[in-house]
């Protein structure tokens, strides 16, 4: 099942995931365990509580499928299971894409080569664990502080949180924009992936499928598929790209702006 | 007052509870660099590090203060620890968290806020987990197999296009007008440096999706 003689998907690894998974999976047991005590207590009904367990997981399982993509995908580069930690603790879809993809550049690589050196395994490992943990430093240090104040300072001001909503997003569109113009007219650093027909096509697919389906999700009223929506594009496109592999003449699908 | 009491000791036990976990989750978090480094003495060189991480931190920490900010009221004490341990927050914690709430029909400011919100967290972390497994233990015999198919390389040659596309699709749309001008800065820049790495892009359309954004707030384009 695993390659074990692969450094990427050794026992050590293994372990460490079993470790991290774990201790996931028994931290949101206990504050599980522990809210549902304290409802108990204060008059809610078991069958709120159970509706909440049960409509979080159905909510859960589409994003949980992106995430998966995710890791399928940075597999390529990493072996399953480093991305299978990271993207199972703290971490999150973008941020782990754009750590790997950094470091990587720093490396000379990128996301679409398999990393075979365990030095520079190890150099991945570092950045993506410092890069994300800060957030949690902050909760740990001023969480209480924080619930505290902000409540009040938010609720005064819809204005000012509306601004900050929108710097927040923006911060995402920034990242989201980097790659977007990579795809339209970038060039990689080993030339295996430099924007062209192909990249293009497989970006505009993925926004095309995107939008169709989250527009047929609301207009059939089926708000709750819309979930489906991220990981339904991501793979349509990369369908896309092996169709028109196949189908098209070389000429078209070896196209870069790069030459 | 009995019952306040009650809340408030509910309040701070979780506090303690989810400082000692998350203290935990960082030496857990950490535990994965260092053995691997320690286990097959790969120590990688500090300046290729510093150089990935001077592009990644003022990022990720700047958003990570935002992020704490914005969150953890809405989410609450024992759906904040949780979130910030289990990650993937603005994809599924917080969107999972606020829908529960809204179905339950509870405030995200009141003590049954507070325990529909933990629940749902905790459930999605949990289902979340299972769900990776299970898909890692059956995608990964195959791995190989698709990783070298000739028919399939395409899939993966452009898979940040596709990843990017199916994930700024909804951004896009919802922020249209603060996403144009990052991606145009983002092109122009590719256009008279093509070999300018993701790294460092993304500090300059990151910059200038923040002042484009502020920009268009002045003009009260976007509110």
């Amino acid at each position: 099942m695993f390659d074990f003689a692969d450094f990427k998907e050794s026992p050590l690894m293994l372990g460490l995931a079993a470790l991290i998974i774990g201790f996931v999976v028994i931290e949101s047991l206990f504050f599980m365990v522990k809210a549902w005590r304290r409802g108990k207590e204060i008059g809610m009904t078991t069958e709120q509580l159970k509706n909440t367990v049960v409509s979080s997981a159905l909510f859960s399982v589409a994003p949980a499928v992106s995430i998966l993509a995710t890791v399928v995908v940075l597999a390529s580069a990493l072996g399953i299971v480093l991305p299978w930690i990271r993207l199972s603790v703290v971490g999150n879809l973008l941020y782990e894409t754009t750590a790997a993809e950094t470091m990587l550049d720093v490396l000379g690589s990128n996301i679409n080569t398999e990393v075979t050196n365990e030095t520079d395994f190890a150099a991945i490992a570092w950045v993506m664990t410092i890069g994300i943990c800060f957030g949690l430093v902050i909760v740990t240090l001023l969480g209480k502080f924080i619930i505290k104040k902000v409540t009040k300072a938010t609720t005064k001001s819809e204005k000012g949180s509306g601004l900050a909503d929108a710097i927040s997003a923006s911060a995402f569109i920034g990242i989201i924009s980097a790659f977007v113009a990579q795809s339209i007219n970038g060039k990689s650093s080993d030339g295996s992936s430099d924007a062209g027909f192909m990249s293009i096509v497989t970006l505009i697919s993925a926004i095309v499928i995107y939008l169709i389906f989250e527009a047929l999700c609301q207009k059939l009223k089926l708000k709750k598929l819309e979930l489906f929506a991220t990981p339904l594009s991501i793979f349509g496109a990369m369908a896309v790209a092996v169709l028109l592999n196949m189908y098209l003449p070389e000429t078209i699908t070896s196209f870069t702006w790069w030459g | 007052m009995a019952k306040v009491k009650k809340q408030r000791d509910y309040f701070d036990s979780v506090h303690i509870w989810g400082r000692v976990w998350s203290i935990g989750a960082l030496l857990v978090l950490f535990s994965m660099p260092v053995a691997i480094s320690v286990y097959y003495n790969a120590w990688p060189q500090a300046n290729l590090l510093f150089t990935a991480l001077l592009k990644l931190i003022p990022l990720y920490w700047a958003t990570s203060i935002i992020e704490v900010v914005t969150f953890t009221p809405m989410l609450g004490a024992g759906g904040a620890y949780l979130s910030f341990v289990t990650g993937n927050i603005t994809n599924l914690k917080l969107p999972c968290a606020l829908s529960a709430m809204e179905q339950a029909k509870v405030k995200s400011n009141s003590e049954e806020g507070e325990i529909i919100s933990t629940i749902a967290v905790a459930s999605s972390a949990i289902t979340t987990t299972v769900i990776i497994a299970v898909g890692v233990i059956l995608f990964s015999p195959v791995l190989d197999d698709l990783r070298n198919s000739e028919a399939l390389k395409p899939a993966f040659s452009y898979v940040s296009a596709a990843l990017f596309g199916a994930l700024g699709a909804s951004y896009l749309r919802k922020h249209w007008k603060i996403s144009i001008f990052p991606v145009f800065v983002g092109i122009v820049v590719l256009l008279i440096a093509p070999t300018f790495g993701v790294s460092t892009l993304l500090f300059v359309t990151i910059v200038a999706a923040v002042a484009g954004t502020l920009v268009l707030n002045k003009l009260k384009l976007v509110k």
